[in-house]
Order: structure tokens, then sequence, then C-alpha cells
């Protein structure tokens, strides 16, 4: 980036930050604020900085960041509350507590191959992750309150501030992270042995597993399960066995004989009993494991354990893309679409002259343009997204 | 009141009573009595047998008051592990004698001298934390299941193995138990160590020279980190070291205890361990130190002071020797003092 780009970037998302109004998280006051300025360079974070330090005398958080002596590429605030945030390390700072966050991140997607998909594709990926993710929070955790944050980047970030998560430590927070990404999980940490005694026929294993039904990751797998075995009780028997030799290491007689416990034990299989026949238990195994890694949502765990991490500023400018970090109401998220909906105002409405350095695909505003390197007239959006990336210059009017 | 306080020492309202009691502590140290005695047993069975229960019957108020004489002994005695060992102990008295509460509460039988579960939790600010379910079963709020479980070991603890839905832990009774010992550990360890104010500490110097005693006994360090620093050896090993390079073909066990003693030090090899106490048979060593260091227990632990003396081996006693009951830990406390006080004692 050059030196008329960073001035002409800095001078606008200075403009923007005047045109707008920033509603800080809660406790403010509380939390350690961070920021990288427009510099040559352009990574180095100002940080530990308390609210007043930030704000000072300003009516409204924008207001700040719009001033000369900050105009910020990216601004942060801590997931953590202090004593004293504006302390320069963690030790001083005085610890109170810290909201739970949760960061979705299409480079961390499993199956999305960032050099192979467009942007748009990764974020509807990372979508549907979001939902994955709200719904365990929900439907698990109870977090029905949550704040939802399209990031600018490439994904979104979910905050639960609720009280009683404040004082979770960092091990805590592991478990809620290994729960929520489920990947980790095995099918053999779910499922309950007990050793089934006594003189039961030939057919009786020594051992009987279950996989408890309702509640936790075991009670979400068995209606999998439910599922399944229900689609193919229902099937005529042909397309059953072919189903199941689909699975590795299931021939002919094997899938006749899950099929066969299958339908002689729906009441069994509903109560939990996965142990009903040895095929259908790996079956069972092999298609729950794959649910496993499939259902979880794939939060990048370091984020939700540090207790003293620094997020991205809602309503703030992300410095790499030029897109607001935008805060979503759950009915606002179906329909929004991060590359015309986040795009702010303040560059929709003129065009620029910009120097192509990078040449390809820009995908933004409802439209996908392939931009040949060279100079071109561009909505100024695009213009802020292609010089924010690295892959333009500003060039002169 | 007064038997429940003395049985839950833990309890705010326990707390309360000894505050509102406006007992002169640094009087009560000095004097000694019953309640330092019970501390002092507090804080060595814990630290020895892993239960704070009492061998003899005390009164209520020696009972109440000793809780906090532990407290304070445990933090003056200043060793590694002793306030985790100390709050376990203490959380798992707590534990049988809640257990037997609850179950006489349950049984109706109760006199009013019994602590009931509601109590324990609202005690706890747990009450809107824990809900029954029916049939034994409990519902614990996630947030605080995740904080009382986290020092447990056990897969079966890990969240997601648990049934967790709507924000609730369904558990057990037995877990429900554990997981209110893990908060009674909690609170006992809350703030500890404390900060002992001179005439306390000075009051129970005495006490604490015994409990150390009795803890070095059964508890040496089993490795050190770090140089050797030769000025910190115990007067045993100088001497069996000054023998074994003088060229002595030691005893079986002197040798035993030398190299034993040498291996505690991580960094020191097989060949370095021959070459400080002037061994030519570095593979002997080697083989000695494999089985010490492959099972750092109890049973190739280095000798104590008492296996040292019945050996013969223990000569030239110093001070220190009086207050510790193993080699290793006379290095310990050596080692870790300021090195000025160690120059002050050889400076002549
Ligand atoms: S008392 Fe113990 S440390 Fe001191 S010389 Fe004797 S054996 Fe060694």
């Amino acid at each position: 980036m050059n030196e008329r780009t960073r001035e002409y970037l800095r001078g606008r998302f200075g403009d923007h930050y005047r045109q707008v109004s920033i509603e800080p998280p809660p406790r403010a006051n509380e939390r350690e604020w961070g920021y990288i300025p427009f510099s040559e360079g352009g990574t180095r974070m100002v940080r530990h900085r308390a609210w007043i330090d930030l704000v000072g005398g300003a009516d409204d958080l924008a207001d700040a960041l719009a001033d000369d002596s900050v105009r910020p590429q990216h601004v942060y605030y801590s997931a953590g509350s202090y004593d004293d945030p504006g302390a320069n390390s963690m030790g001083r700072k005085g610890w109170r507590g810290s909201d739970l966050v949760f960061d979705l991140d299409a480079d961390h997607l499993p199956g999305v191959d960032p050099e192979a998909a467009t942007y748009a594709e990764m974020l509807a990926t990372c979508k549907e992750a979001l939902l994955r993710l709200l719904d365990i929070l929900a439907g698990d955790f109870g977090f029905t309150d949550t704040d939802v944050v399209f990031s600018g980047g490439r994904g979104y970030h979910v905050h639960v501030r609720r009280a009683d998560v404040q004082s979770l430590d960092r091990s805590a927070r592991g478990e809620i992270a290994t729960y929520v990404r489920g990947s980790e999980v095995e099918f053999e940490d779910l499922v309950r042995t007990e050793a089934v005694g006594g003189a039961a026929g030939r057919t009786s294993p020594a051992e009987k597993r279950t996989l408890p039904p309702e509640g936790g990751w075991s009670g979400r797998l068995h209606e999998r399960l439910e599922a399944f075995v229900d689609e193919l009780v229902a099937m005529d028997e042909d397309a059953a066995l072919e189903r199941l030799r689909a699975f590795d290491n299931v021939g002919e007689k094997k899938a006749a004989g899950a099929l066969r416990a299958m339908r002689e034990n729906r009441e069994a299989i509903a109560a939990g009993n996965v142990d009903v026949h040895p095929a259908f238990l790996s079956v069972t195994r092999t298609l729950l494991t794959e649910a496993l890694a499939e259902a979880g949502a794939p939060i990048d765990e370091p984020v939700t354990t540090d207790i003293n991490r620094l997020i991205r500023l809602p309503g703030s400018l992300h410095g790499g893309s030029g897109l607001a970090v935008t805060p979503l109401d759950r009915d606002e998220l179906a329909d929004f679409d991060p590359l015309d909906d986040a795009v702010p105002d303040t560059f929709r409405h003129n065009d620029i002259a910009v120097e192509v350095t990078e040449p390809g695909v820009v995908e933004l505003l409802g439209d996908t343009f392939s931009m040949e390197a060279g100079e071109h007239r561009v909505t100024e959006a695009r213009g802020v997204f292609l010089m924010t990336r690295g892959r333009a210059e500003k060039a002169p009017e | 009141m007064q038997r429940l306080h003395a049985r839950y020492p833990f309890l705010s309202a326990a707390r309360e009573a000894v505050q509102s009691a406006d007992v002169d502590l640094v009087a009560l140290v000095r004097e000694g009595g019953p309640a330092v005695e019970r501390g002092v047993e507090r804080v060595r069975r814990a630290l020895l047998e892993g239960t704070a229960e009492s061998e003899e019957r005390y009164g209520a108020r020696a009972e109440l008051l000793s809780y906090p004489v532990a407290r304070v002994l445990v933090s003056l005695l200043d060793a590694p592990g002793a306030t985790e060992k100390y709050a376990r102990a203490e959380a798992a008295l707590a534990q049988r004698r809640f257990v037997a509460d609850f179950a006489e509460e349950r049984s109706l039988r109760s006199g009013g001298e019994t602590l009931s579960l509601g109590d324990l939790l609202a005690d706890f600010g747990l009450s809107g934390d824990v809900r029954p379910t029916g049939d034994g079963q409990f519902d614990v709020a996630v947030a605080a299941y995740l904080r009382l479980s986290s020092g447990l070991d056990g897969e079966d603890w890990r969240l997601v193995r648990r049934r967790l839905h709507d924000g609730v832990v369904p558990v057990d009774n037995a877990e429900l138990e554990t997981l209110l010992r893990e908060a009674v550990r909690e609170r006992v360890a809350e703030g500890l160590p404390l900060t002992v104010p001179d005439p306390i500490a000075e009051g129970l110097s005495e006490a604490v020279g015994q409990l150390r005693t009795a803890v070095a006994d059964a508890d040496p360090p089993r490795s050190f980190t770090g140089r050797m620093e030769p000025g910190s050896l115990p007067p045993c090993m100088h001497a069996l070291l000054d023998r074994s390079r003088d060229g002595e073909d030691l005893p079986e066990h002197s040798r035993f205890a030398l190299v034993g003693f040498l291996a505690t030090f991580d960094d020191l090899d097989a060949h370095d361990i021959a070459a400080i106490a002037g061994l030519d048979d570095p593979e002997r060593v080697r083989y000695q130190l494999q089985r010490l260091r492959d099972d750092r227990g109890v049973a190739f632990a280095p000798p104590s002071c008492a296996t040292m003396q019945a050996y013969g081996d223990c000569v030239n006693q110093d001070d220190l020797c009086a207050e510790i009951a193993h080699p290793l830990s006379y290095y310990e406390r050596r080692a870790g003092e300021p090195s000025g006080a160690e120059e002050d004692a050889t400076a002549d």
C-alpha cells in the first residue's frame, strides 16, 4: 500500500466515522481498547488503552475514531473486563471476568479450500456453521441472548455476555469450545458400556452399549440414528440393503443382519441400545462419526479460551476489506448478504479511480466483476475493497 | 447452631460466628490450648493422611476456632502443594458429614443440628444453579457445573459426555455431592496462603516447626531442577562424597543413599553423577538411575534421616538437621535460603 492509498483510506475511514454512530459494548470503561493505525507497515497495534484514553471527551465512540489522532485501520476491544484496563501488562490489569466469544472464520472451516472457493462461497459456508453454532448455544447451553456480528472479513463472531459466564476460566471455556466443535468428540466417548451379566441367550453380548437419548451430543446423535433407522425401515428391502452395503466393511450378510436387527429392535434402539447386532453397531459407529464431524461448529478454539482476547469492535470498519463489522439481529441472519449489506453507506455513492495491481474477480454489491490490471473507475466500495486487500492502489483523480 | 458451625467451619455463618465471638487470635495462639492443638492436627492429618478429621473429641468452640488456626498454619508452612492438599482434606471431611446429614434430613429424623442440601447450596450461592428433578437426579446450571467440575479428573466429567440441554447438566446424587465437595475445596483454598501478621506467626512458630518435621519426613522433594549447589548439601552427603572421592569402596546402602540423592537432580546424568562422586563404574550408576527415575515412587526413594542414622551414615549433624527428617528436605530448605545466610554460616 503506497502513501497516496494509505492517506486516501485514512481520510475516507475518518469521513465514515464522522457520519455514523457506534454503540459501545456494555462495560466499555472496564475493557482494554486497541487499534491499528494507518501507518507504514500497518501492523503496529496500539493497545492497553482505557476507554477514557480512546474516547476522551467525545460524545460518540465514532467521533473519537474519526479524530485525526486515531483514524484506525482496525479497532478492537477486549472480551475481558479489568480493574485497570489501561495497565501495561495483563498481570497488573486485575481481571474481573470475560465475555464468552466464538469466532467462525472461513480460513478454519473444514471442507473449504480458501484457494479454490470464492469469497461469497466461503461466507455462505460460514453462515451455515453460524446457524449450527447458534443452535447448539441456545438448545444445549441455554445461551439464547447472544450478540451476533459479521466480522467484516471472512466470518462471524458470537458474543455471550451474561453474568454467569464471566468468571469461567480457560479450562471451562476449553470444555465449551470442545463441546461446540464436536469434531474431537469420539463415538466411544458418548457410548455407555454396561456389563450385562447372567445366562441370557447365546446372542446376548457380554457388554451392552447404549447411546443415551435426549440431551447432549449423545442425544443429538441418537436423533440422527433414529432418523436413519426410520428411513431404512421404510425403504424396500433391496434399497435398504444397498444403502447399508455402502458402508465400509459391510457385505451382503452383515447388511441383512443389520437390517433385520433394526426391524426387530425398534424400541430398544429408541431407548438408546446400539448393541442389537454387531453389524448395526459398526454401521452406527461410522454414521455417527461422520455426523460428529459435520454437526458441530468449527469455531477457532483459541479465541474462545483466551480470556484476554481482543475482538473487533462491532460498528467499526475492517481495514482488510473496507466492510463494516456488522451486528445482526437473529431474524436478519437468513437474508444477510455480507458482500452487500455490510458495505458502508459512505462508500456507495461515488466512483473513484484506482490502479489495479492484482487482477481478478471482485464480488461486491451483488455483482461479480473481473478486473484487469491497470487504471479503472469503480464504485468507491469496490475500490476500497481492492485497496484494503492490497490488490489496487489509489490512482490520481 | 454452635455444633453445626463446628462441623462446617467454612460456612459463611461459621465465619461470622468466629468474628462475632471477638476472639483475640494473638492471645489464642500464644496460650495454645485445644483450638491450636486441633488446628495442628487438622493440618498434620490433612497432609499426611488426607483427612482433616480428629482422632480425639474436642469441644465445639475448639473445633470452630481450630479452622482459622489451621488456615494460618498451612500458610506459614509454605510447603509446595500443602494448601491444595489441605483444602482437599477439609473438603473430603465436609463431604462425609454432609452426605450423612442429607440422609438424616431425608429421613426426617433431623433435630435441627444437621445441614440440609438447601442450606449448603444457599451458603455457596448455588440455590439458583441446582434443581432437583426427582429420583435422586439434579439439574446443574452449566456455568456452575463447569466451575465446580474443573478440578475433577475422569472422562465422565467432560462436558461433551454430559446430556447438556437448555443450559443444565443432569447429574445424579453422588455426582452432586462430588460437585459440592469441590465447592468446599474451592472455598477452603480461597485466599490461601494468607499473609500472617508477625505476632500470630511467632505464637505458632513451634507448631509450624513440628508440622514441618512431620511433613518433611513423609514427603521429601523428589526432584530438583537447575544446578546442584554443593554448599547446600547436608552433612551426611558431604561425608559420603568425601569418602567416595577418596577412593573408598562405599558399602551398598551408603552408595545407594548417595547415588539416590544425586539422582534427584534432573540435570545430572549417570556420567555426571559418577564424576561428582568419583565412581569409576558409570554403567552401574546408570542402572540404578534408571530404576530411580522410572519409578520415583516410594520403593526406590533415597533413605530418610532415620534410615541414615540406622546405618551410621548420619554424621556431623547441624542445626538445620534438627528441623528436617530427610536429607532431601535439608537440601531443599538450604537451597531455598537467600545465599547470604549460607555464607554467614560457613564464613570463619
Ligand atoms: S540429620 Fe539427616 S540430613 Fe542431617 S546429617 Fe543426618 S541424615 Fe543427613
